[in-house]
């Protein structure tokens, strides 16, 4: 039977930015470099930030867990490799500014271990028991690698009060440039499909739906067909969505495939649904059958600028300049580093910046790339022309919101609903007068968390 | 190795699009019209554009001079307001006139609000209603397309001295009104000349073609939203049917009012201008509905013979209003904690 690739499922607005995703899209998941030195964040995840639990100069063994946090909302974090603590110290953080990690030096004589795992063939997810998959979740300090870091303990745990009916596994990867979801898709897919059943048996949910952008059709194909050689199969659906960004948004993704809104301000399991990321239920596999901590992850290295561009699979904690230099430095005269894709991503002003959980991708922009984005032109007033009206999947009114950061009315940017921003960033890429609309909202909202903590602006 | 690297809010690609852009594309679905003009027009449509987009041009510059502000030409929003402007202006209006309205329309239109994005009031709206008001028999006196032959009787009879003049087929509905001599007096002939422009009227309004082939051009191109356009042309369609079958000998049907005058015009490129416009999709349709509805009200029940200008201008003042009532709501409805 031939199938159906064709997405035929999407969201009002959004926008279609060039995917460039031939760069990376054809090459395998490779080992990342041995590295002498990590910096594990302490802080890589929503929610509490983990204490350390190592002194400086102790040894610590690969995969030991170095840093964890009592708080229900919070995710251990572990160290990939053997060596000694040098110092717990701060370092730049792409969110935080900076942050507060463990610094780890490999021993000389302990070459880095990459961790090996491989699914038995009697792999049964009732053997497991919800508890116990929720317990190998948190110890494996198991986080959404999608982007925002929401500790998926949390998410998957039966809770009386918002029960869960339905599972989305997002593989859409709408952002431009990165592939490392869709390469685990490839790769990785028994993985997957394991991971999938484990979450599903935790988290109670009936129906599951794995959701791929139609820009994927070899994805699309392999899960399929992975999910036809399984025994209950039928259950899980792979559902072709349109692409257009931002498409793997949980909320935008929802209201694609379920046709339901979430509330403002509120998450999916109000609604009853838990939405995973693809190399977080490759995550969860490894963790339950394993009991691998997150210590490594795929990151795609991509980009005009960079030689060899690439999907590695690296130890989180290693900074981007180790990596760069990895895949062969910059051939062109490179211009920005950001942490993540072009749309939403972080650039970083520090090279030594470590790589954390939620880092999907290094994109290396050139000079002239960045001179097509806002900041690189003349910011023109703003004629009203409903652009980013149009494209915004929240249904907001961005340059509203904006122009009242501007002129300092965070009431009224407020009474335009600026929370309910998930600062995607279509409304600043459509934007004809250059105005960095995301920008302004992104600051709108730091001065109104900054007002209410009475802190001054 | 890397050294020269820079930080800024994400996202860090864009669309390649600028106001500029924006404006350059508006020009593009003029120039049907302007052609349409300077086809049935010939020199005095040419020197009329040419004279509007100078000074109009002119005075923004001269305005950005005397505010030490930096200077805002590349955008060529001053030279759409240039166009728009000369396009409905009456064909033989002296050259000083034309002069006197495309500065009004920037210097009062534009520019003491702050220029570009900042102004109230259509631009090129203002300077025609300045004109109106200020020269109303120049702002009235139509002459026929040059293509049109002199002799032909449907030339008006009231204008023999003057056998170049003509009123306008919305000048002659109003007249039937007035004297109740039925919708007879304007023939299906009429109605055709009114498609291909050969009728009297303002430079850039008589071409039905010329405007509908721009329109579409903008359509297309996205440059304009079909709301505004759609509620302008159905509002003032239903209202023209309304009177129109109400009692069809005093009242032309309601085709004639879309083919004839500035409606189109105004559909396409007048009431779009976004700066003047609502901002949501609801606030655009009740936008529209309301400049068609004041246009044909003005038209059918109001003294002028034709209401566009006065319609739009209204709107743009009760544009604020609007977008504050027409609030967009989250997507995920109002957030409950407030």
């Amino acid at each position: 039977m031939r199938i159906d690739t064709k997405g035929r499922f999407s969201f009002p607005g959004g926008t279609h930015p060039p995917e460039k995703k031939d760069l990376t899209r054809e090459m395998e998941i490779q080992r990342g470099p041995a590295v002498t030195e990590v910096a594990v964040m302490l802080c890589q995840h929503i929610g509490a930030v983990c204490q350390p639990l190592v002194r400086k100069s102790e040894a610590v063994q690969a995969g030991q867990k170095i840093g964890d946090c009592d708080a229900f909302v919070s995710a251990p974090v572990h160290s990939p490799i053997t060596g000694k603590v040098i110092e717990v110290a701060l370092r730049s953080h792409a969110v935080l500014g900076r942050s507060l990690a463990i610094v780890v030096e490999a021993f000389p004589y302990s070459p880095t271990k990459w961790p090996s795992f491989k699914l038995k063939d009697d792999f049964d997810e009732n053997n497991y028991s919800a508890g116990k998959i929720c317990e190998a979740v948190r110890q494996a300090g198991i986080v959404g690698m999608g982007g925002a870091g929401f500790p998926t303990r949390v998410k998957i745990e039966p809770n009386p009060r918002l029960p869960k009916e339905i599972l989305i596994i997002n593989g859409c990867e709408c952002e431009p440039y990165i592939t490392c979801d869709y390469r685990i898709m490839l790769e990785w897919t028994d993985k997957i499909i394991a991971g999938i059943r484990l979450a599903r048996r935790a988290s109670g949910c009936s129906r599951v739906f794995i959701a791929i952008e139609d820009n994927k059709p070899e994805a699309i194909e392999v899960m399929n067909a992975a999910l036809k050689t399984c025994a209950d199969g039928e259950d899980i659906k792979v559902v072709p969505v349109r692409t257009k960004y931002p498409q793997g948004g949980e909320r935008q993704l929802i209201k694609a495939i379920l046709k339901k809104d979430v509330p403002t301000g509120g998450i999916p399991p109000m609604i009853g649904v838990v939405v995973l990321n693809v190399a977080t239920v490759a995550a969860i596999t490894e963790a339950v059958i394993s009991d691998l901590p997150l210590a490594h992850r795929v990151v795609t290295v991509t980009g005009e600028a960079i030689a060899r561009p690439g999907n590695y699979h690296v130890p989180i904690g290693m900074s981007v300049e180790d990596l760069i230099e990895f895949c062969g430095g910059v051939a062109k005269k490179s211009a920005k580093v950001i942490m993540g894709g072009p749309m939403m991503g972080i650039a970083v002003a520090d090279l030594k910046t470590p790589i954390t959980k939620t880092t999907n991708a290094i994109t290396v922009l050139t000079k002239e790339q960045i001179g097509r984005a806002k900041f690189a032109r003349r910011q023109t007033p703003c004629i009203r022309c409903g652009r980013c009206l149009g494209v915004c999947p929240e249904n907001l009114n961005p340059t509203k919101i904006a122009h009242a950061v501007k002129n300092n009315l965070l009431d009224v940017a407020e009474s335009y609903y600026i929370s309910a921003c998930m600062e995607c960033g279509c409304c600043s890429y459509v934007c004809p007068a250059n105005i960095e609309l995301t920008g302004y909202i992104k600051t709108g909202k730091i001065f109104l968390a900054r007002q209410k903590k009475k802190i001054p602006v | 190795m890397l050294k020269d690297i820079r930080v800024s809010c994400s996202p860090h690609i864009s669309e390649r699009l600028s106001t500029c852009s924006v404006m350059i594309d508006v020009i593009i679905g003029l120039v049907p019209a302007m052609a349409a003009a300077g086809y049935y027009f010939h020199i005095r449509a040419l020197v009329l554009i040419a004279t509007c987009v100078i000074f109009s041009v002119a005075t923004e510059w001269l305005c950005n001079a005397i505010r030490k502000k930096p200077n805002s030409l590349d955008d060529f929003s001053a030279v759409v307001t240039g166009i728009i402007l000369a396009l409905s202006l009456p064909p033989n209006l002296p050259v000083w006139a034309a002069v006197i309205g495309s500065v009004f329309s920037v210097a009062i239109g534009k520019m003491v609000f702050g220029g570009l994005g900042a102004n109230i009031f259509n631009p090129a709206m203002v300077g025609r209603t300045f004109l109106t008001a200020s020269f109303g028999v120049l702002m009235t006196s139509w002459t026929v397309p040059a293509t049109v032959d002199a002799g032909m009787p449907k030339i008006a009879p009231e204008n023999v001295v003057n056998a170049r003049t003509q009123a306008t087929p919305l000048a002659w509905s109003k007249r039937a009104i007035k004297s109740e001599l039925g919708a007879k007096e304007y023939n299906e002939e009429h109605f055709k000349a009114t498609f291909t422009g050969e009728v009297g009227g303002c430079l850039g309004e008589t071409s039905v073609i010329a405007l509908l082939i721009g329109g579409l051009y903008l359509l297309i191109r996205r440059t304009i939203n079909f709301h505004i356009p759609l509620a302008v042309l159905l509002s003032a369609f239903v209202f023209a049917a309304v009177f129109y079958l109400v009692d069809s000998s005093a009242y032309v049907q309601p085709f004639f009012h879309l083919s004839s005058g500035a409606l189109l015009l105004c559909a396409f490129f007048i009431a779009t201008d976004p700066v003047t416009a609502p901002l949501t999709r609801r606030g655009m349709w009740i936008f529209g509905v309301g400049t068609g509805t004041l246009t044909m009200l003005i038209r059918i029940v109001g003294e002028y013979p034709e209401g566009v200008m006065f319609a739009v201008l209204l709107m743009n003042a009760v544009t604020p209003l609007i977008d504050r009532f027409c609030k967009r709501i989250p997507r995920g409805g109002k957030p409950s904690t407030k």
